[in-house]
């Protein structure tokens, strides 16, 4: 198990958390909480290792499209760089769609 | 009839599943995945944990009803139960049996997906299903406890035990129900003995049309949510369960007593076999006992002055009276028998014959201590595994286990103080069956005293490591360890006995076990009639269930 950690200057925040995917084959969970500061925080656990290269390529792309500030928290069990961008595209529209918590 | 699928329930994972059974908007969940409440042994292992752990709990409304919900994440390991897991079940049922206690009425749903025991938590998946198995029997007294099985991985080990327990079982043509997977009896049992690859046959055997043909499920549903709710509701509505499956001894006993064990059953013709079931013994003869005893009947012998050969029924259950204390009490060992009938069950396995009789037994003593004092029973634990075979599967083992399950709770419910005396091999279901029921646990300290779920073997082939990892993992996580000190460090044990001959026990052996019987008799005598010790002993407190404990108190502070 590899652990992994990212950090970005961001602008934008979100409101709500939003909770996606599962720790299951080729998938994965996001955990995306709003945060005070101007900061993304991203903390990864994967199965697959040596692929920091790879997440630090997706994420930040991601925050470059979005610009949001979160702390976001990844349990992988083998997703590919695909799965992993449709997950965070996901678990940021479930934080805007939704109201709750 | 084509009916037309709105929204398969298979298909959704644990928490949709929960939203699309409950009303609209009704939905509390309890340690979700944003508590932080993740499995601590995971990660030693190498193993990626997932927030919730892979069991989503919590209260919603179906139908105006009040209910506790409860899904297994199939997708996560399995839906495989380790500490965090099991615990997060058996304290969502505590609370809903303590409002149900309070006069607020909260019916139970559990929708399984589960392989059973989490390999990698071993011995914490035993001990949490034991938990789960007495509060369901507890909850069932009360309200309804409704088994759903959708499909995509199905109700697998000491889950389907659990499925067995609950008073309505839901499901569909793609759910499964069985105690040992197809694979692990191919592998333990040879390929002659169920084809695993053999997709047909499998569902056949244990899948929901034929679990519901034969009377071990109770409704056969297509996968649609709103269809499995309107199930959901109409179950609620009756009232408790007469008598539930796994307490209906004769009817099963029955039908196990008609199986010629040496044929090997098409699943139509055990429908044949269900519907003309005739009380009386197939291919019964009574087997000359072999000379060598088992540990379970030596200290059997000890404790009855009886053996298997004094066994009117079924050599391989031993049930006598003796004494503790000079009070009567009642002693149960499974033992072996080499010529017993069904030839998975030879080697003191629980199977079949052994689930419905260990239940028989239990039942026959609750009656016959109705309105007197309740005595003791003990049972003597040496089991070296449940029996893994292709007849057992497709006459419902897992149910046999739950009948013991169900007759042990049901013995200290009606105030028998139950001891486990752990004299040999505590294996898995076999374990669950026939001792984690009891109100406190003894063992002998002894290295061929063991507790465990599977093979070195199996356990390394199933969670795809080598048998030194399988080793290693045992040195970070005890609860995978094999030995019952290890075992005795997660605070189940009330007592490790020591420095006993368990092989042959002289007189200051059986004087020091039976003293240490009798405190555990006045012991729980004094107290409650649950198994909710095992969470307060010194090694539980000091960081043996500390995960367990943290989670019962959190989904208490949570609960409203």
């Amino acid at each position: 198990m590899d652990t992994l950690t990212f950090e970005f200057k961001t602008t934008e925040f979100i409101q709500n958390r939003a909770h996606v995917g599962v720790v299951g084959s080729g998938d994965l969970e996001i955990l995306m909480e709003p945060v005070k500061e101007p900061h993304t925080k991203v903390e990864i656990r994967t199965n697959i290792q040596g692929f920091e290269k790879m997440w630090r390529l997706v994420l930040e792309r991601f925050i470059q499209e979005n610009d949001i500030s979160a702390f976001i928290k990844v349990n992988d069990f083998g997703a590919t760089p695909g799965v992993v961008r449709l997950r965070l595209e996901q678990a940021l529209e479930v934080s805007q769609s939704e109201g709750k918590h | 009839m084509k009916v037309n699928i709105k929204e398969s329930l298979s298909e959704l994972n644990a928490r949709e599943r929960v939203l699309s059974l409950v009303d609209k908007g009704s939905f509390h969940e309890f340690l979700g995945p944003f508590d932080g409440k993740e499995s601590p042994h995971l990660a030693a292992q190498g193993v990626v944990p997932q927030s919730d752990d892979g069991v989503v709990a919590g209260k919603g409304i179906i139908d105006g009803a009040s209910c506790v919900m409860i899904a297994m994440e199939g997708d996560f390991q399995g839906g495989g139960i380790g500490e965090v897991a099991g615990s997060k079940i058996a304290a969502a049922l505590e609370l809903a049996l303590k409002d149900n206690k309070n006069g607020t009425l909260t019916h139970a749903v559990i929708i399984f997906d589960t392989g059973g025991v989490r390999l990698q938590e071993a011995n914490y998946g035993l001990l949490t299903i034991a938990e789960i198995h007495a509060a369901i029997t507890d909850l069932r007294e009360y309200s309804p406890v409704i088994g759903v099985i959708p499909g995509k991985i199905g109700a697998f080990g000491g889950m389907a035990i659990s499925a067995g327990l609950c008073s309505t079982l839901i499901m569909t043509k793609e759910g499964r129900l069985c105690l040992n997977g197809p694979e692990v009896i191919e592998q333990e049992a040879g390929i002659a003995e169920f084809d695993s690859k053999d997709r047909l046959l499998v569902w056949q055997t244990i899948g929901g049309m034929q679990r519901t043909t034969t009377g071990f499920a109770d409704v056969l549903t297509v996968d649609d949510a709103t269809i499995i709710k309107e199930h959901i509701s109409d179950a609620f509505s009756k009232n408790p369960v007469n008598v539930p499956r796994s307490a209906d001894v004769e009817k099963f006993l029955s039908i196990v007593n008609t199986i010629d064990p040496s044929f090997k059953y098409t699943p139509e013709g055990f429908q044949h076999v269900v519907e003309e079931t005739k009380n009386k013994r197939n291919n019964f003869k009574k087997s000359q006992h072999g000379t060598k005893k088992s540990r379970g009947e030596i200290w059997f012998e000890v404790f009855t002055g009886k053996s298997a050969i004094d066994m009117q029924e079924v050599p391989s259950v031993l049930c006598g009276e003796g004494t503790i204390n000079n009070e009567k009490a009642s002693f149960l060992s499974v033992v072996p028998d080499e010529e017993g009938r069904f030839p998975r069950a030879r080697n003191g396995e629980v199977g079949l014959e052994q689930g419905w009789m260990l239940a028989k037994y239990v039942r026959e003593i609750i009656e016959e201590d109705k309105g007197s004092d309740k005595r003791p029973i003990v049972a003597i634990v040496d089991v070296p595994s449940q029996a893994y075979g292709y007849n057992e599967e497709l006459a419902g083992i897992y149910l046999s286990c739950a009948a013991a399950v169900d007759a042990y709770a049901a013995a200290r419910r009606a105030g028998h103080p139950v001891i486990a005396l752990i004299v040999g091999k505590a294996i898995s279901g076999a374990f669950l069956s026939h001792g984690l029921q009891a109100n406190r646990i003894l063992a002998l300290d002894d290295e061929n005293v063991q507790v465990q779920v599977m093979s070195k073997q199996s356990a390394a082939r199933i969670t795809l490591r080598t048998i030194e990892q399988v080793e290693e993992a045992a040195k970070k996580v005890p609860a995978t360890a094999y030995d019952v000190r290890s075992f005795a460090t997660l605070g189940a044990l009330e007592e490790l006995i020591q420095d006993i001959e368990p092989d042959q026990p002289g007189k200051d052996d059986v004087a020091s076990v039976e003293e240490s019987l009798k405190k555990t008799v006045n012991d729980i005598q004094k107290s409650n009639a649950g198994i909710e010790r095992r969470l307060s002993t010194p090694q539980a407190l000091s960081g043996g269930r500390k995960a367990s404990i943290e989670v019962r108190k959190l989904m208490e502070e949570q609960w409203k």
